[in-house]
């Protein structure tokens, strides 16, 4: 069989495709926007004095890290469908699946980025009179976003690659796109190779629109 | 102003403040000399709570920080009163620990606009004049780390200014700058003394205790053991272990 790029572009597969980068894309967005809200309530929680607190952000962090991502979405969209009667649509597993996973890993992130500011700098906002919070948010955290935007960057880049996991529960995402035209055309090579491309496109940008954050950010001023 | 009573610290089973006692009147200039780990920091720290004590009252202009007491029941303030009576004391750290994500300006208006709620716009000519008797005019727009040592401290000493503070505390405010922006510095923290600001220094420059101060107290191995007059202090003091102490740091000095 001689290879030939060109199908990709045969009858409807690059409309497949494209439409299963679209799926990729969005899925993989949503699942990082819930998986930095849960990151940091996860993380600030893990840092709790509140002992009830900052154990049950111990437990989410060991069970979600401690499992494999595969087997937490085959729980949430057949083993909830089918032992607890909860119904999850596809992609509505999907996003809460790679979101829930990929926020154990952000929560890490955001409480690694906050200790590593100086202690000195709650101490000042304290001894000045802002409340424990109030010094969170507008000096610790400040500061601590820019730390966390190169380790972000890794797990943002990472929870794209997984979203390809999502093929195996019916998300129709680029995975499942090109698996379904190579069951036709047997095309692997060519058909994956396009993937791939397509995979390391969305992962480019990231790290761009990352690298954009951290410039950003520095030039004004927290050189720190 | 400030009364100290009979506190005790422990980090752990270390015992690190004991017993000690201290009264601060009003508009006087009391620093805090010992050796190297004799607990001076910890003891200035608990002024404010930012070392938490476990025995014994503090009390700034009468109201307690920190522990309050019911009949015999001891706990914790609640956090809302402890903040409440922090942003009338005042303190200055040796490494500044100013607020490098925002400029110079930004860092003084910050406390006066959350805690205070007071108008960017009065905050703002509030940190102007602040800025100008420290001598940083100049500097309002700048970062911290565009900064020389000298200079961040007095940016720091204004941004606890901005609070307007009953009492400022200074922990060896000058001891992380070179030795040629100590002048600048110091100098800031004469004026202060002379418009009659209450201030706690510790700090190893004898030259200011002996000009500046009311008092000297001293500590070592976390008991005050001697407090008076600097001119006591430095020429004819009671106890043997601080003319020890003083012949090795004036020694050294000279
Ligand atoms: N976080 C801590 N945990 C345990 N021990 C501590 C801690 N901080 C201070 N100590 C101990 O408490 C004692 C008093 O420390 P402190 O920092 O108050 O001394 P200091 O008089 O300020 O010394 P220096 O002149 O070196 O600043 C020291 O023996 C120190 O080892
Ligand atoms: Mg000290």
């Amino acid at each position: 069989m001689q290879l030939d790029f060109l199908v990709l572009f045969e009858g409807n597969n690059f409309s497949a495709l494209m439409s299963g980068l679209w799926v990729t894309v969005t899925m993989t967005f949503m699942a990082m926007l819930l998986s930095s809200c849960i990151g940091l309530v996860v993380g600030l929680s893990r840092m709790s004095s509140n002992r009830v607190l900052s154990t049950l952000a111990g437990c989410y962090l060991a069970w979600f890290r401690g499992t494999p991502l595969l087997v937490q979405l085959m729980i949430l969209y057949y083993g909830l469908a089918i032992g607890m009667q909860i119904d999850l649509s596809a992609s509505m597993a999907g996003v809460l699946g790679l979101g829930m996973y990929s926020g154990a890993y952000v929560s890490e992130i955001v409480r690694g980025a906050i200790q590593s500011i100086d202690k000195g700098q709650m101490e000042a906002g304290r001894s000045l009179g802002m409340s424990h919070w109030q010094t969170m948010r507008k000096v610790i955290l400040p500061q601590a976003v820019r730390r966390m935007l190169p380790p972000l960057g890794n797990e943002f880049i990472a929870l794209t690659k997984n979203s390809s996991l999502l093929s195996v529960i019916t998300v129709s995402e680029l995975m499942r796109a090109g698996n379904l035209i190579v069951a036709n055309n047997f095309r692997y090579f060519e058909i994956y190779i396009g993937i791939a491309l397509l995979y390391f496109l969305v992962n480019f940008t990231i790290s761009k629109v990352i690298s954009y954050f951290e410039r950003k950010l520095s030039v004004e001023g927290a050189r720190a | 102003m400030i009364r100290v009573e009979r506190i005790n610290k422990f980090y752990g089973a270390v015992h690190v403040l004991k017993d000690v006692s201290l009264t601060v009147n009003k508009g006087e200039v009391v620093v805090i000399i010992g050796p190297s780990g004799s607990g001076k920091s910890t003891l200035l720290r608990c002024m404010n709570y930012l070392e938490p004590f476990q025995d014994g009252s503090i009390f700034i202009e009468g109201k307690p920080i920190g522990l309050i007491r019911r009949g015999d029941k001891v706990t914790e303030m609640p956090q809302a009163e402890l903040d409440k009576v922090r942003s009338e004391v005042g303190m200055v750290f040796q490494n500044f620990n100013l607020f490098p994500h925002r400029t110079v300006l930004e860092n003084i208006i910050m406390a006066p606009m959350t805690v205070r709620k007071t108008s960017r716009q009065d905050a703002t000519a509030l940190a102007r004049d602040l800025l100008k008797k420290v001598g940083l005019s100049d500097k309002a727009d700048a970062y911290p780390d565009n900064l020389s040592g000298g200079q961040k401290q007095r940016v720091a000493i204004a941004r606890a200014l901005a609070m307007k503070p009953k009492v400022m505390l200074f922990d060896e405010p000058t001891s992380a700058l070179d030795p040629e922006l100590v002048g600048e510095v110091l100098g800031v923290m004469k004026e202060l003394a002379a418009d009659g600001m209450t201030m706690v220094v510790v700090t190893h420059e004898m030259g200011f205790a002996r000009e500046v101060a009311d008092r000297v107290v001293v500590m070592d191995a976390g008991r005050l053991i001697e407090d008076g007059p600097p001119e006591k202090i430095f020429s004819n003091p009671d106890n043997p272990r601080t003319r020890l102490f003083l012949s090795k740091v004036l020694s050294h000095e000279a």
